[in-house]
Formats: structure tokens, sequence, C-alpha cells
């Protein structure tokens, strides 16, 4: 009776540590709200939740915020979020050992979200994208001289050709940045560094340079009288069909900007590693059991494997694909004199993509150092089981490291988490076109945020005052 | 002392000793502290432009440019102080920096050198002629100010700011160059071109306790 009394208050602790179940998931909620063409309710749910991202993820709700507010159209509170993550990014260069210590003992959730490095420069594309919306053309600049600075810095410390060092779409963002604002000299070396980013892209990113990059460049080599490289794109590009930069500065562009998707989430990977025969059993019989919902399942995982105590967890992170069923996007102009222009975003960026690459390359560091502290953590337990049995002496000595034993082991393994956390307001794909029109007033056509029971999305319209040589962005969320 | 499986079992005092300490250590939080400074005292927090910044090079090209002949050529053939106006002073760096901080310091340095006549710029014209339109409607007659009567600028100051960046391994070397010119707005000849350059080095620890 004692013992199961005991037993019983050794379960109630380890479901009070453990946690009771996993939290509602927030991003479901912003998904529905965005579905249902409704960012400020997706922007109030992470407003509601900064508690929850808590101070180690200080970044993450940056970026998600970020995110949202982009969609609500508040640019500058975006700003403002975003430049906070982009200090915080900036701070965490300085990594704090007693923390990195506690992590090892723990999880990797304890450690400070810094974010992967291609949504460190996705953080200035936004901020670029926010002052443009707001029509601060120079602050949009230095979000491009940032951009360039940032992509150097990890050229430099990236020599592995095959993995993330340069971004063809942020590049090529700035260069239409830089062309915008009449600086072409800075708008043809972006573009034909986005153009070299996206031919050295290797075969992960499932990406190549968009057709319209391809003209820009031999729009801006011709302004810039640079005959040869002029002659070298036009052999490379002999389809391309472009117009003059004489000429698209007497007509007004409209650059179109198209988040599709969902960026993939993580979720946990459990390895239950079992270092007896009995312990075999259990794993095998236990998973039997509970395989269809691990997630659910950590506190009767930790009870179980607990009361056993010959069993380490091990946990890994795992990506969740969402990708877009959407592979671009029709745009439509129409003036109020009857001009119809049509044109189709391309994809510019594969988030999924980066993703993938960037959790592949982590993963081995990731699971040596789960191994590591699952090895650590068993040490502690046995260790803290052993020495309670001796200090209770003899009479008490065998219930208390059973108890302790249970809980210590049970909080090993209960304890083990990966790190799941990532930036799911990005979308899957980043889909991008560029109009040039006669100046005048239009209306645009846009697909709009997809519904649920909607595959392609509806249509938005939207009124646009065009004038010569001024540059218009639109953006969209297309959630299918 | 091994353990089952062949496992090796720290001691559990000194376990758990390193476990209380380290959970201990990552649950410290930062007291704020704030302390009063003179405004003109240098802090240098992160490296970025900042108000001394902007305070030094205002002053140093604003006395560089009044000791430049032009101003005394102006003021010997014209039998008075030449007026300047500030332009557009473009940011071409890879921070926001606040360019109207920038732009009062200079017009403050140039009210108060007194060998100038500075008047409004281009934002504060529009300000003051808004207000004497509808002086002309709302205020008494003998009170209202007549339009056409704003002193026109001999010379425009202008320039950029930009920045260079190098950075490696946590290393940073932010390269500071102010370009300000003075020009004649009658003739566009460029009577004056001034520059201030101010090189920072940042350097950040990997880690720390």
């Amino acid at each position: 009776m004692l013992f199961s009394t005991r037993l019983c208050l050794v379960y109630l602790l380890l479901v009070e540590l453990v946690g009771c179940g996993p939290p509602v998931n927030r991003y479901v909620l912003i998904e529905d709200s965005l579905r249902a063409n409704n960012p400020k309710r997706a922007d109030a749910i992470v407003e509601g939740a900064e508690k929850d991202y808590g101070s180690k993820s200080v970044v993450l709700y940056g970026m998600d915020r970020g995110m949202t507010l982009q969609l609500a159209g508040d640019y500058k509170k975006s700003n403002a979020v975003l430049e906070q993550a982009e200090d915080e990014v900036d701070r965490l260069y300085t990594r704090r050992i007693r923390t990195e210590t506690a992590a090892f003992l723990t999880n990797d959730n304890l450690l400070p979200y810094e974010g992967d490095p291609y949504e460190q420069v996705l953080i200035n594309v936004l901020k670029a994208i926010n002052y443009v919306m707001l029509g601060a053309w120079e602050d949009a600049l230095v979000e491009a001289r940032r951009i360039d600075h940032k992509l150097n810095v990890l050229w430099d410390r990236t020599p592995d050709k095959n993995a993330y060092r340069d971004d063809g779409f942020a590049r090529y963002l700035t260069g239409i940045l830089y062309e915008s604002t009449g600086d072409l000299n800075n708008a043809f070396i972006a573009y034909r560094r986005a153009y070299e980013a996206f031919e050295a892209s290797p075969s992960w990113l499932h990406l190549s340079a968009p057709t319209q990059l391809r003209a820009d460049l031999l729009r801006a080599a011709d302004a810039m009288h640079l005959s040869q490289e002029f002659m070298e794109y036009q052999r490379l590009f002999p389809d391309a069909t472009w117009e003059s930069s004489e000429k698209t500065q007497r007509l007004a562009q409209v650059v179109v900007i198209s988040y599709n998707g969902r960026a993939p989430r993580k979720e946990d990977q459990f390895l239950d590693v079992p270092i007896s025969l009995d312990a075999l059993q259990l794993v095998l019989l236990n998973r039997g059991f509970s395989q269809s919902n691990r997630q659910n399942n950590r506190v009767a995982d930790s009870v179980l494997y607990g009361l056993n105590g010959r069993v380490v967890r091990v946990a890994l992170p795992r990506l969740v694909l969402q990708q877009t069923q959407v592979k671009n996007d029709p745009v439509t102009l129409t003036s109020n004199t009857g001009i119809q222009v049509n044109a189709r975003t391309e994809v510019v960026q594969s988030v999924t993509a980066l993703a993938e690459k960037t959790l592949s390359e982590r993963l081995p560091g990731i699971t040596v150092k789960a191994l590591a502290r699952a090895t650590v953590k068993f040490s502690l337990a046995e260790g803290a089981a052993r020495g309670a049995q001796q200090a209770a002496g003899k009479d008490a000595g065998p219930w208390v490291g059973l108890a302790v034993g249970l809980l210590a082991h049970g909080l090993a393994v209960g304890s083990e988490e990966a790190d799941k956390r990532s930036w799911e307001t990005l979308p899957d794909e980043i889909h991008l076109a560029r109009l040039w029109v006669t100046p005048g007033q239009y209306h645009a056509y846009l697909r709009g945020p997809g519904q649920s029971n909607e595959a392609m999305g509806t249509e938005m319209g939207r009124e646009l005052t065009l004038d010569a040589g001024r540059t218009v962005f639109l953006f969209q969320r297309v959630m299918p | 002392m091994m353990g089952l499986a062949g496992i090796t079992v720290w001691p559990l005092g000194r376990l758990t000793l390193l476990f209380l300490v380290v959970m201990w250590g990552s649950g410290c939080g930062q007291d704020t502290k704030v302390t009063r400074v003179d405004s003109g005292v240098v802090t240098d927090l992160s490296g970025r432009w900042n108000d001394t910044d902007s305070r030094m090079v205002a002053e140093a090209m604003v006395k560089d440019a009044l000791e430049y002949p032009w101003l005394n050529q102006f003021s010997s053939s014209n039998k008075r102080q030449p007026v300047v106006v500030v332009g557009t002073i473009v940011n071409e760096s890879s921070e926001h920096i606040s360019v109207q901080t920038f732009v009062t310091d200079l017009e403050r340095e140039l009210t108060n050198s007194q060998k100038v006549t500075f008047v409004a710029g281009k934002g504060e014209r529009d300000e003051v002629r808004t207000e004497r339109k509808e002086q002309a409607i709302f205020a008494r007659e003998d009170t209202q100010r007549a339009p056409g009567k704003e002193i026109g600028a001999d010379y425009m100051m202008k320039g950029t700011i930009s920045s260079i960046l190098d950075e490696v391994d946590g290393a940073k070397a932010v390269f500071y160059q102010v370009d300000l010119q003075m020009i004649d707005l009658e003739s566009n000849a460029k009577v004056w071109f001034g520059q201030k350059k101010i090189k920072k080095v940042v350097e950040k620890k990997r880690a720390i306790f």
C-alpha cells in the first residue's frame, strides 16, 4: 500500500515535470487565420503567445511576429520586431557556457534560438520589403547592403560549395531595389551575383535562374555599356526578351512577391536504446502499442522506462514537409483604358529545400550531442539511485533507491526532447514576377489566400496608380 | 566507479553539486542598471553610428567648411554673410542612421558659427508656408506675415554618409565616410568639399561563463 502510494506520488511528479502533453500548436491556429484571409488574427495569436515563446526564443518570436505583422499590413511594427530579432542574433554570437551546459544536461530547447543562416538572411529580406511598402527606399537600400554583407560573411566562413553560402533570391531582390532607385551599377552587380548564386546552387535547392533575371542582366549590362558582359549574356540567353533601360525608365514597374505554402515543421523522432534484454522487450512492446502517437506518450514512456531503468532515450528533430501545390501565380494588370498585362510568377526561393539541407548538415552533430547527453543522464540517474539507497540505510534503502531510480530514469527519458524550433510562419516557396507597364491607373488581380476547400485560392483585386519610373511592390500569401 | 552495463557512474555528491550549480547559473537574470551621464560623454556600446559620431562629425566638418576661402570671398564681394541651406544628406551606409539628427547637428553648428545666415530646409519651409497661408485666412490683418519675403539661399550643403564593413569570426571593422559639399546655388560650382572618416573595430567573444 505504502509502495503504491509512493509510486503514485512519483508518477504525479513525473507528469508535472515532463508535461501533460503537447501544448496547443499555435501554428495551426495561425495557418487557419491566414487561410481565412485574416492576418490580423494570425498576428494576435503570435502576440498572445509571446510568453510561451519564452526568453530562449526571442529571435523566433521576432521572426514569426515580423511575418504576421507584414501580412497584416503593419510594416513599421514588423520592422521594429525584426530589428530586435536581428540585434538579438548579433548578441547571441557570444555563447554562455552555463547555458550550453544546462542544455547539455537537459535538452537543446534551453539554448537561445538564433535561427539558421537562411532565416537570418530572410529577416533582412522581409525588412527590405516592409521599407518599400512604407515608401522608405533609402532604408530598403540599407537592408540591401546588410544582405550583401551577411552573405559575404557567410560565403567566407562556409568553404563547402555544396552548402548554403549564397542566396540567389536575396541578391536578386537587392538588384531590383538598386535598379528601382536608379543605381544601375549596384543593380548589375547584384543581378550578376544572383545569377551566379542560382547557377551555382546545388541540386538540392531545385532552383535555376528565373527567366526575368536573364532579361534584367541583359538590360543592366546594356545600360552600363558593359559590352563584353552584354555579349556573353546574349550568348547565354539567346531566347531572352528584354526592354532597354531607356524604355523601362519611361514605364512603371510592378513587382509581385508571393509567399506560397507553409515552411516545414519539425517533430521529435525518439530513438529508445535498450541496454538489457528485458529493456529490449519493453521497448519493442511499447513501440508496438504507442507508435501511432509518440508525442502524447512521453509521460507513459517516462514511467515505463523509469521503472525498467535500462532504456536510454535519444530525441532527434525530423522535418515534416508542407509543400505548396501552386506552381506559379497568375498576375493580371488591367488599365482604365482597357490595356491588359498578364504575367506569371516564378519560383525564386525554396524554404523547404533550405530547411532540409540545413537540418541534414546539422544532424550528425545533433546526434552525437544527444547520445552523449543520454549517456550522462543515464549515469546521473544510476548515481542518484545508488546514492539514495546507501543514504537511506538498510531498511528503507531498497524502496528509496527504487523510487529515486524511477524518478531519475523517468526524468532522464522525459526531459529528452529535440529542438523543434524553426521559423514556421515562412512559406514553402517564394515566387516573384516583375512587370513593366505604361503609366496610368490599373486594377491588379492576384491569387488570394486559399480557402480550406479551394485548392487554388481566390482572386484579390487592388487599385494602383502607376507613374513613370515608379516601382510598386505587391505581395500575397497563398496557403494551399 | 563502474555502474551497470559497463557505464561509468560518477560519485553522486559531485554530480548533484555540478547539476545544481549549472541549473542555478542558467537561471540567473541580469538586473537593469541606469546611470545618468553627460550628453557629451562618448558611449560606444555596439560599434554602430551613434550620437557622438553625429555630433563630432558635424562639429569638425562645419568648422572645416567655414575655414575655407569661399566664405571670406563671398562676404567681401557681397558685403554680407552668405545664406546657407542644408539639403539632402543621403544615407548610403549599412545602418539605419538617423540622418535628421545629423542634419540638425549641422544646422546647429552653422547657426552658432555666426559666420553664415542659415535658412530653413525644404521640410521646414513647407510647414512655415502652410502657416503663412493659414494666417492669410484666419489671422488678424495687422499680424499676418506676407508671402514672398523669404531669404533665398546662396549655398546648399549636401552630402552622403557611407560605410564599408569587414567582418570575420566575431571581429568587425566598420569604416564610415561622411562627404559634404557646399554648392553655389547660382553657378552649381562646388566651393567646398569636406570629408570625415571614422573607423571602429568591434570584437565579440565567442564564449563567456
